[in-house]
């Protein structure tokens, strides 16, 4: 059985690339980064390691056993059956827009996944800014019906941290647009730009990891405009650079709100969207850019402004 | 051993990237110095706050800014981007000499210390919904 994690083997590039955005940042951008927000951004990141390998053995074991239960068998060579991997890959990556796009819709995901949006930058370091919580949420369930289609975990997983590996290069500002074909089918920088955006108008939209296409299909894709300035980070900032607050700040805010609710509310607090109250005191994303439409109107841009139709070097023809 | 070896070594890293963020001089400090700056600011942390009224600092690290509808918005500098919140019932505000110290009632968001002309009137504005609203 192959023993390979791509995402170890980039942290050397990923330092590099973050050294690259800093210098590029110096002459074009300094504003782009700030040295305690990167701080913070680079510790996620360790601590995500350590976190995972501390509490990555359980999602393990369970898919080890969920694989003795599989529908198709690859042999016990399946690392060799070649097609298995781009297979994988795809439907790995389908997995992970249902998760990410899951982790943005259900508090207890969202109370994980907020740490990767927690900062007001967006640069590669903000890639790293990933979460301690993941494995006590449920989101690694997602993953068990490729385990019984027959995957193996460990294909699952080194196909996993290709993406993430990919995930890397998309979060920064230093590249406008991609060729059009490549906005029309892959994730890209502007496309991640709107994920990261609190703008009202690109709230929970652009979900992908590598292929943007699953947003087309799903309904959830948002083009980046060019005459808006992007807001990056969370609704409620955090006006905090504090480490433990930034990692816990949403489980303890989730944790609180069930505790203080009536009864027949408190599982709502733990599966609806963020933003959802009872009382009705809060806002959901869904109000949010409700509020907006109905105070900006007409003013809009239209949303089918399509990336591909504003790249200067794409041609005239729609994107597919 | 092996992850604790991995774990030193991204931490000098880490150390070493955020040590060149700060020796480049990244960053920057932007201002809150005027009227525009804090609708901008405002607009940013909340969509569609319509400012009547603002205060700013002497030094530009945060101000104060009322809406239409008489909501009362704290915002203060956080790093190089500014951070805020509409004042609630647990808002308070307090002079200190010729500081006036606003609360909005978050440990984790701190309390915001700004030197404004206007320091009273803003500190009995912020006082009084909080008075208002626990009575």
């Amino acid at each position: 059985m192959p023993d390979f994690s791509p995402t170890q083997y980039a942290v050397p590039l990923f330092v590099v690339a973050v050294l690259a955005e800093m210098i590029w940042a110096k002459f074009r951008a300094p504003e782009a980064y700030e040295p305690k927000d990167t701080l913070v951004s680079l510790a996620f990141g360790l601590g995500s390691t350590v976190a995972g390998a501390l509490l990555g053995g359980f999602a393990l074991t369970l898919f080890i056993k969920t694989y003795d239960y599989r529908l198709f068998d690859f042999g016990a060579e399946w690392w060799a059956v070649w097609w298995a991997w781009p297979l994988c890959f795809v439907l790995d990556d389908l997995k992970y827009y249902w998760v990410h796009r899951a982790g943005h819709r259900i508090r207890w995901m969202w109370a994980s996944h907020v740490n990767h949006h927690s900062s007001q930058h967006y640069n590669l370091s903000t890639a790293l800014r990933q979460t301690w919580t993941g494995m006590l949420t449920f989101g690694f369930l997602f993953a068990v019906p490729l385990v019984l289609l027959g995957l193996h975990p460990a294909m699952i997983a080194i196909c996993g941290g290709f993406n993430l590996t990919y995930q890397f290069w998309i979060h920064t500002e230093a590249i406008k647009r991609m060729p059009r074909w490549f906005e029309a089918v892959m994730n890209t920088p502007s496309h991640h730009r709107v994920h990261h955006a609190t703008n009202p108008r690109y709230l929970d939209t652009n979900y992908a990891g590598v292929f943007i296409v699953w947003d087309r299909m799903f309904g959830t894709f948002t083009p980046e405009v060019d005459d808006e300035t992007i807001r990056y980070g969370i609704v409620k900032q955090l006006g905090s650079f504090n480490l433990l607050w930034a990692v816990f700040h949403e489980w303890i805010g989730m944790l609180t709100d069930i505790w203080r609710a009536p009864w027949r509310h408190k599982l709502s607090y733990l599966l609806r969207e963020p933003g959802w109250s009872h009382d009705g005191s809060r806002e959901t994303s869904d109000m949010i850019r409700e509020k907006w439409q109905a105070r900006v109107g007409a003013q809009v841009a239209p949303l089918a402004t399509s990336v591909a139709d504003r790249n200067p070097i794409a041609g005239s023809a729609e994107a597919a | 051993m092996a992850l604790l070896t991995q774990t030193i070594g991204s931490l000098i890293a880490i150390f070493a990237l955020a040590g060149l963020a700060w020796w480049m001089k990244l960053g920057g400090a932007p201002l809150l110095n005027s009227e525009d700056a804090v609708r901008r600011a405002a607009g940013e942390v909340e969509d569609g706050f319509t400012l009547i009224a603002a205060s700013c600092d002497a030094e530009g690290k945060g101000a104060l800014a009322r809406d239409s509808a008489g909501r009362i918005m704290v915002i203060k500098r956080h790093g190089n981007r500014f951070a805020g919140r509409v004042l609630g019932p647990a808002g308070k505000a307090q002079l200190l000499g010729e500081r006036l110290v606003v609360d909005p009632g978050e440990a984790r968001f701190g309390k915001v210390a700004l030197t404004l002309p206007d320091a009273p009137a803003w500190a009995n504005a912020i006082n009084r919904v909080s008075g208002r609203q626990d009575a």
